[in-house]
């Protein structure tokens, strides 16, 4: 099955199996960087949220010194969850079971009666039951946490990858705001999002027809995406749009930006990436950072007038289940925008993804349909086709990749494989054993003499 | 607090319930279009995120909601729901809103205050369970004609985490 799913063509049952799912939860998601928030979510000493990595839960805290913490929401003492809030601001966390009173540190700070039932320090020293605190690291503000003590460092595990999350993150030296998260729960499996925003342009002419006929766009219908290029990088991978000027600042001018907050991404980006979005004609839109971490930038029109204006969306595809996701949606703007750019871009947001985005409405239809799919006798069998761009690759476009990573211009499944391989690579190895990097598709497939196929090293 | 005013007397209850209950019924029957004729030019139409948190703390997000539109907004989900390639509700679902609770209140301006219970029910598709949003609504309705313009809808949802796959269906 995972073999299968490696090249291309992987059976349905991945969607539901109970098998696969414990697999992914006991060998992928603990041995991967989990995204738990965002550090504008706990601006002031105090603030918390409580977040999710599958079934364990964790408060993300930023302790009175303004450290950002990460807990393990467990109580020592018999396993109560400690905070049972979503959010709020709190010195102290106190445990309603016996009153086992945690500092927003992990310390253990107050137990009752200490002496007279433990025999005070020398019977439970308190000190040997702070809050269990995994690993966490921080890159742009996003707090990510590892449960596996000897995977690699956040910064070695994102590499390259981090030159696209900039264009999202990094639109000014003060970095991203977050707002939400949206929460729902949709019957699907978590990987048919993540797959998709890795590289699925060519759904969208078809799954999001209406907003094209509603003319929610400027651009005629499919144009902007078979022109674009997807990449993959690392762990992560995505879709761009071909823009029509070959510079960077007409381009983000042409999506919607003001003059100022070109003038902040100027300075914040590397050549690279300014060229990525100028001379290269690429815009970034759908991406994935494996396993279960999706962004996506767009720009419709969100006014009668045509007002076009750009948004960006973090999203969590996080499992509850095999045929089970809950949806975690935030809305992201660079913190140095114009009041009137973040509520346009807010409202953009909101018609587009998100729980009653019509992007999001449209794509989590067809994603229940293929889990609910995926669990016949026959239908689970059924080997699906991600194969896109391997027997009859499109026209290649004359047109450099000044970027890391490996990029084809049209439509193509590569995102998808890559996503595939990796995910296969983290099921198949087993306790104590260590993930293969998984093959570059370039060594299966690619023909450089083709005159359909280009793949650029960056 | 946002009941003040003189509570509508019998007979205006009434007309304000009958004007929900005929709301319900268009969207009820997927008759988006006239929906849209029961909304002021200037509707802000909203439903922020609702949390879980410690008594006393607000239970609403400040910055994020469902849904915070304008009519420009509400019409062109109208119009893509119009569509044959709306996926979401192409088969339709079968909807169902219950609404009850009603209380109403005359503002000093001339505008009414409403409050509402809405209860929907989302049956899709023949193999799934159905799908259910609970809320209360305050709206704002202005008299016009022989009858109301919805100038305002705040929804509060009783979910956290909402247990419908969208919220294509309107509240």
């Amino acid at each position: 099955m995972l073999a299968a799913a490696a090249r291309g063509r992987p059976p349905a049952a991945i969607y539901s199996s109970e098998a696969v799912y414990e697999a992914e939860r006991s060998r992928l998601f603990p041995r991967t960087w989990q995204f738990l928030a965002h550090e504008s979510e706990i601006p002031a000493p105090g603030d918390f949220v409580v977040r999710r990595i599958l079934d364990d839960s964790f408060i993300v805290a930023r302790d009175d010194h303004g450290t950002v913490r990460v807990l393990l929401n467990v109580c020592l003492h018999r396993g109560m969850q400690v905070c049972r809030s979503e959010l709020g601001n709190t010195s102290h966390f106190r445990c309603p079971y016996h009153n086992w009173t945690y500092r927003n540190t992990g310390e253990l700070v107050g137990v009752p009666f200490h002496a007279e039932a433990y025999g005070g320090e020398a019977g439970l020293p308190k000190a040997e039951r702070s809050l269990i605190r995994p690993r966490h690291e921080s890159y742009r503000g996003m707090i990510f946490a590892c449960l596996h003590p000897a995977a690699p460092s956040l910064a070695d595990y994102l590499g390259d990858y981090r030159f696209f999350l900039d264009f999202y993150l990094h639109q000014s030296d003060s970095g991203a705001q977050f707002a939400g998260p949206q929460r729902w729960l949709i019957h699907s499996n978590w990987k048919i999002g993540a797959e998709n925003f890795a590289g699925d342009s060519y759904h969208t002419p078809h799954t999001h027809a209406s907003i094209v006929e509603i003319g929610l766009f400027r651009e005629p219908r499919a144009n902007k995406r078979k022109e674009g290029a997807t990449y993959q990088v690392g762990p992560g991978g995505g879709t761009t749009y071909k823009l029509p000027a070959e510079d960077a600042r007409q381009n983000l001018g042409y999506v919607g930006y003001p003059v100022e907050m070109i003038d902040r991404m100027q300075a914040a980006w590397t050549p690279g990436q300014l060229e990525l979005a100028g001379r290269g004609r690429f815009m970034v839109s759908a991406s994935t950072l494996f396993p279960n971490l999706s962004l996506v930038h767009n720009w419709p029109q969100v006014d009668a007038d045509g007002l076009v204006v750009p948004f960006i969306s973090v999203r969590l595809w996080q499992p509850a289940g095999p045929g089970e996701t809950e949806v975690l949606s935030w809305f992201v703007v660079d913190s140095q925008a114009p009041d009137w750019f973040k509520a346009a871009s807010y409202r953009a947001y909101l018609l587009c993804f998100g729980s009653s985005g019509m992007f999001e409405q449209d794509d989590v239809e067809n994603w229940t349909s293929i889990t609910s799919m995926s669990r016949g006798y026959l239908s689970s069998s059924v080997l699906l086709d991600s194969t896109m761009g391997l027997a009859a690759p499109p026209p290649p476009a004359p047109v450099a990749w000044p970027a890391p990573g490996t990029a084809h211009v049209g439509f193509g499944e590569y995102g998808q494989r890559a996503f595939l391989r990796r995910w296969a690579a983290y099921c198949a190895a087993g306790p104590g054993q260590p993930v293969a990097e998984p093959d570059q598709e370039a060594r299966l497939c690619a023909d450089p003499g083709s005159p359909g196929y280009r793949a650029v090293a960056g | 607090m946002e009941e003040q005013g003189r509570r509508l007397d019998v007979h205006e209850q009434h007309s304000v319930e009958q004007f929900l209950y005929d709301e319900a019924a268009l969207l009820d029957r997927l008759r988006y279009r006239d929906w849209l004729g029961l909304l002021h030019a200037d509707i802000r139409y909203r439903m922020p995120v609702r949390v879980s948190t410690a008594r006393g703390r607000p239970d609403q997000l400040a910055t994020m909601d469902h849904y915070d539109e304008d009519l420009y907004g509400l019409t062109k989900r109208v119009e893509r729901l119009e569509t044959d390639q709306a996926w979401t509700e192409e088969p339709p679902s079968r909807p169902r809103r219950f609404v009850t609770n009603v209380r109403g209140f005359w503002r000093s301006d001339g505008d009414l205050t409403v409050f509402s219970s809405l209860l929907l029910f989302r049956s899709r598709g023949d193999m799934r369970e159905p799908e259910w949003v609970s809320a209360g609504r305050q709206d704002r309705l202005r008299p016009a004609g022989s009858g109301y313009l919805i100038a305002c809808r705040d929804i509060t949802v009783d979910e956290s985490v909402l247990r419908t796959q969208n919220l294509a269906l309107f509240i």
